[in-house]
């Protein structure tokens, strides 16, 4: 816990969390609160990704599974799974999360861009790469991994 | 081929017999095929005459008619014509039936109904229109008409009966070619048929009258020389199965017979030769036996005198004839033998003498002996005591044994009792486990809990900006204390779980623990078990020493029974002198070979002279003890060791201490009310 949080226009405030063995990260900006894992109500004929519906103090927002998103294979969730509420456009969407793992805050020029060998569709995906000591972390880009989702629930 | 004289003579006139059989078949045959074809051209003889009958009267109706019709003029039919023209219509009318059976029969193609109709017409045209024409007078060209259509009809008539008559002939020429025909192939298959039954009869008849010949001639030789004396020579043939085989055999049984019976007359020759020159052998021999035997009968009246008289020295010397040595042989092995048994009964009576002597040394030592056997009675009796005072030790050491066994018995129940209290203890200490686990997650919980309200702090400061910079800080404290509460609590249950482990093998340790003690507390069961058949064991000795005292006791009675046996065989040797001397005295009347009498033998055994028997008490035939015992130096009376042992036994046993006094104490008043019966003496 070496970072130290500066609000400066050159630094970006993150929270990193674990999807399997990879560590992924988001904009705190768009974060709205972190909450536990809680039993989610499904809803037909929505892709895999979409969990359900939980009850968020009389909202009711759709919980998307992030690994599963990504391509991954399903979280299991557990007590120590966690759901991360994100304003996104104005619409609250709950991710769930293995585990989330730091706050940090960074340079803006440590964030890399993408290699561009990946084909433009995946890598819209992914702001860029955040290179840390011990191991990379994708910086994700919320718009285009809801929007779609958005698009459905629009 | 193995066959009997009338089987070949069978054979041949059988053979003769088929030749000559279808001789007779062949001939049978072909003379009724000629027969048969011979009637056949009679029958078709008969049918020719008849149409040329017909063909007769065909022609006598034409010109009888022709006739009438020229005699027109007389206006009438003469009765003679009428006739004949009547007779021939009627026989023409009768053979058209004929006719039509023929050509049938021989295929001919005729046309019958015009032939009928043609002999209607000639018959209706002569028999009715012509008289009447006549009868009329008609003119002339009526009597052309009917002229005419006779002539026609007459005409068709006999073209008609002229194919039937050729056709007749040509059939009974064929008849006849047939038969002719028939008969030369008779005559020739006839000719064949006899010369190969000649041949093969004659072929037959030939071979088995060269066999029979062959086989006669063989017999008849053989019996010529039979007839001529020669009955050496075996009979020829015997070996063939026929009749001739047969008579060959019964000659060669005659032949054999007739040797046996010479040599059987020979035999009875000789015996009657050798018989008559036996019987005059045997009168003289007889004469000489008879003067021999009473000699010998002489000498051996003379011997057996002597021998009466008790003289064994005499012997007969001079020889009997051969018959009779046996006789001499056997009275002088008699006498020999005699005089032997009687020297042999002079010895053995000396040598009796000497043998009552010994066995008088033998009754001593007997009595010696069981001196010492009763001495080893004693010391039989106290070995016993000892071993019974061993026994009780040992009895009273496993019932001790057993009682310890008892407390080893409760010793292991408690450590039981023990070890279930430490298994309770033991899941105690589980559940108290679980507790602390189940405490663990709750703080697990809440420092997850603060965890994320940390981190959801951190996020509001973010959103706060500039203001929220020291909130943030405090957040990040927050979280990392949360942090170190949720390693501490994953440290803790990982202990838990250790101690968790450890308390599993405590309790699995205290369970073989209990088991094995269970297994001990068998154990001493069993051991006290094994400790009672060893007190038991122990008891059942008791009872068998007791058995063993009675033992001893017998053994003691035996003693002086033995005792009482020595006393009767002194007397009975001292009898036993007697006797021999008197035997001695019978003996002495022979006289042996030895040319002095059979008692004067013998000076009495050295034995006797030197070891008299000493002085006994005089020998009372009816008692086998003497009534009191003399007093002799180095003696000493004393009491039976097997009674004494006895009466130590029972003091030892001690099972009934109050029985065994009374029993002792009653043996010694008996001791001393008959202090005979108790004396220990030595003979």
């Amino acid at each position: 816990m070496t970072n130290v949080i500066k609000q400066s226009g050159a630094y970006l405030e993150i929270v990193s969390f674990h999807l399997g063995e990879q560590e992924f990260c988001i904009d705190i900006m768009a974060i709205r609160e972190i909450r536990g894992w809680a039993p989610v109500t499904p809803m037909p004929h929505t892709p895999r990704y979409v969990l359900g519906l939980i009850n968020l103090r009389g909202a009711v927002i759709p919980v998307i599974d992030m690994a599963c998103r990504l391509g991954m294979p399903m979280t299991e969730p557990s007590e120590r799974s966690a759901i991360i509420v994100t304003d996104i456009k104005g619409k609250l969407v709950g991710l769930l999360v293995e585990q989330v793992s730091d706050m940090m805050s960074i340079k803006a020029e440590d964030l890399q861009p993408a290699p561009e060998i990946i084909p433009e569709a995946q890598r819209a995906f992914c702001r860029g790469i955040v290179a840390l000591e011990k191991n990379m972390v994708c910086f994700l880009n919320l718009d285009t991994v809801i929007a779609d989702e958005l698009t459905m629930a629009a | 081929m193995k066959l009997s004289v009338s089987q070949r003579l069978w054979v041949s006139g059988v053979a003769a017999f088929i030749g000559i059989g279808s001789l007779v078949v062949v001939g049978w045959y072909s003379s009724n095929t000629v027969s048969h074809a011979l009637a056949n051209s009679q029958t078709i003889d008969v049918i020719d005459k008849q149409v040329n009958d017909l063909r007769f009267a065909n022609e006598e109706i034409r010109l009888a008619s022709m006739d009438v019709i020229i005699d027109r003029a007389s206006k009438a039919v003469t009765a003679e014509r009428k006739t004949t023209l009547e007779e021939n219509t009627k026989f023409l009318k009768s053979g058209v039936s004929a006719v039509e059976s023929f050509s049938k029969s021989a295929g001919l193609n005729i046309d019958i109904a015009k032939l009928s109709a043609d002999v209607d017409d000639i018959v209706k045209a002569s028999n009715e229109r012509l008289p009447a024409l006549v009868a009329g007078g008609a003119p002339d060209a009526e009597f052309d008409k009917i002229d005419d259509d006779i002539d026609a009809a007459g005409g068709r008539i006999k073209t008609v009966l002229d194919v039937v008559a050729k056709a007749t002939s040509e059939a009974q020429t064929h008849e006849v070619d047939t038969a002719v025909a028939q008969s030369q192939q008779s005559a020739v298959l006839q000719f064949l048929i006899g010369a190969v039954a000649v041949i093969l009869a004659s072929g037959l008849i030939a071979w088995q009258s060269r066999n029979i010949m062959k086989g006669l001639n063989a017999v008849r030789r053989s019996m010529n020389r039979i007839a001529e004396g020669d009955i050496a020579t075996s009979v020829d043939g015997t070996q063939r199965l026929d009749e001739i085989g047969e008579i060959a055999r019964v000659a060669d049984i005659l032949r054999k017979a007739t040797v046996e019976k010479d040599r059987a007359e020979a035999a009875a020759h000789e015996a009657r030769l050798s018989v008559d020159r036996e019987r005059t052998e045997n009168e003289t021999e007889r004469q000489r036996d008879e003067e021999e035997i009473r000699r010998c009968v002489t000498i051996l009246a003379g011997g057996l005198a002597r021998l009466a008289e008790g003289d064994l020295t005499q012997q007969i010397d001079d020889p009997f004839r051969a018959d009779l040595e046996r006789l001499r042989q056997d009275y002088n092995a008699a006498v020999t033998r005699l005089s032997t048994v009687i020297g042999n009964i002079t010895d053995q009576s000396s040598s009796i003498h000497s043998s009552s002597v010994q066995i008088r040394m033998a009754a001593d030592d007997l009595a010696k002996r069981t001196e010492q056997q009763a001495a080893s009675l004693e010391e039989t009796s106290s070995a016993l005591e000892q071993i019974t005072i061993t026994m009780r030790g040992s009895t009273s050491k496993a019932e001790e044994a057993g009682a310890m066994v008892e407390g080893t018995k409760a010793q292991a129940e408690k450590s039981t009792a023990v070890v279930r209290e430490a298994m309770q203890a033991m899941e105690r200490i589980e559940s108290a486990s679980a507790e602390i686990g189940k405490i663990i997650n709750v703080i697990d919980e809440i420092a997850f809990q603060t965890n994320l309200l940390a981190l959801n702090a951190g996020v509001e400061a973010a959103r706060a900006g500039e203001a929220g910079k020291g909130f943030a800080v405090v957040a990040q404290e927050v979280r990392e204390l949360a942090n170190r509460a949720a390693t501490a609590a994953k440290d803790i249950k990982q202990l838990v779980a250790r101690s968790g482990a450890e308390v599993q093998t405590g309790a699995e340790l205290v369970t073989a623990t209990g088991q094995a003690l269970r297994a001990i507390g068998a154990d001493v069961v069993k051991i006290n078990e094994h400790m009672i058949s060893i007190v038991n064991a122990a008891r059942e000795q008791n009872a068998g020493l007791a058995e063993i005292n009675t033992a001893i006791g017998q053994m003691d009675h035996v003693t002086q029974q033995n005792a009482a046996m020595v006393e009767q065989t002194n007397a009975a040797c001292q009898t036993l002198n007697e006797d021999t001397t008197r035997l001695e005295n019978v003996i002495s009347q022979f006289r042996t070979r030895l040319g002095m009498p059979a008692g004067s033998h013998a000076e009495r055994p050295v034995v006797r002279a030197n070891t008299p028997i000493p002085p006994r008490a005089p020998v009372v035939s009816t008692g086998f003890k003497p009534a009191v015992a003399p007093a002799q130096p180095g003696q000493r009376a004393r009491t039976s060791p097997a009674q004494k042992l006895m009466g130590r036994l029972e003091n030892a046993f001690g099972g009934a201490p109050a029985k065994s006094t009374l029993q002792s104490s009653g043996q010694r008043a008996s001791t001393q009310a008959s202090p005979s019966t108790d004396q220990w003496e030595e003979f």
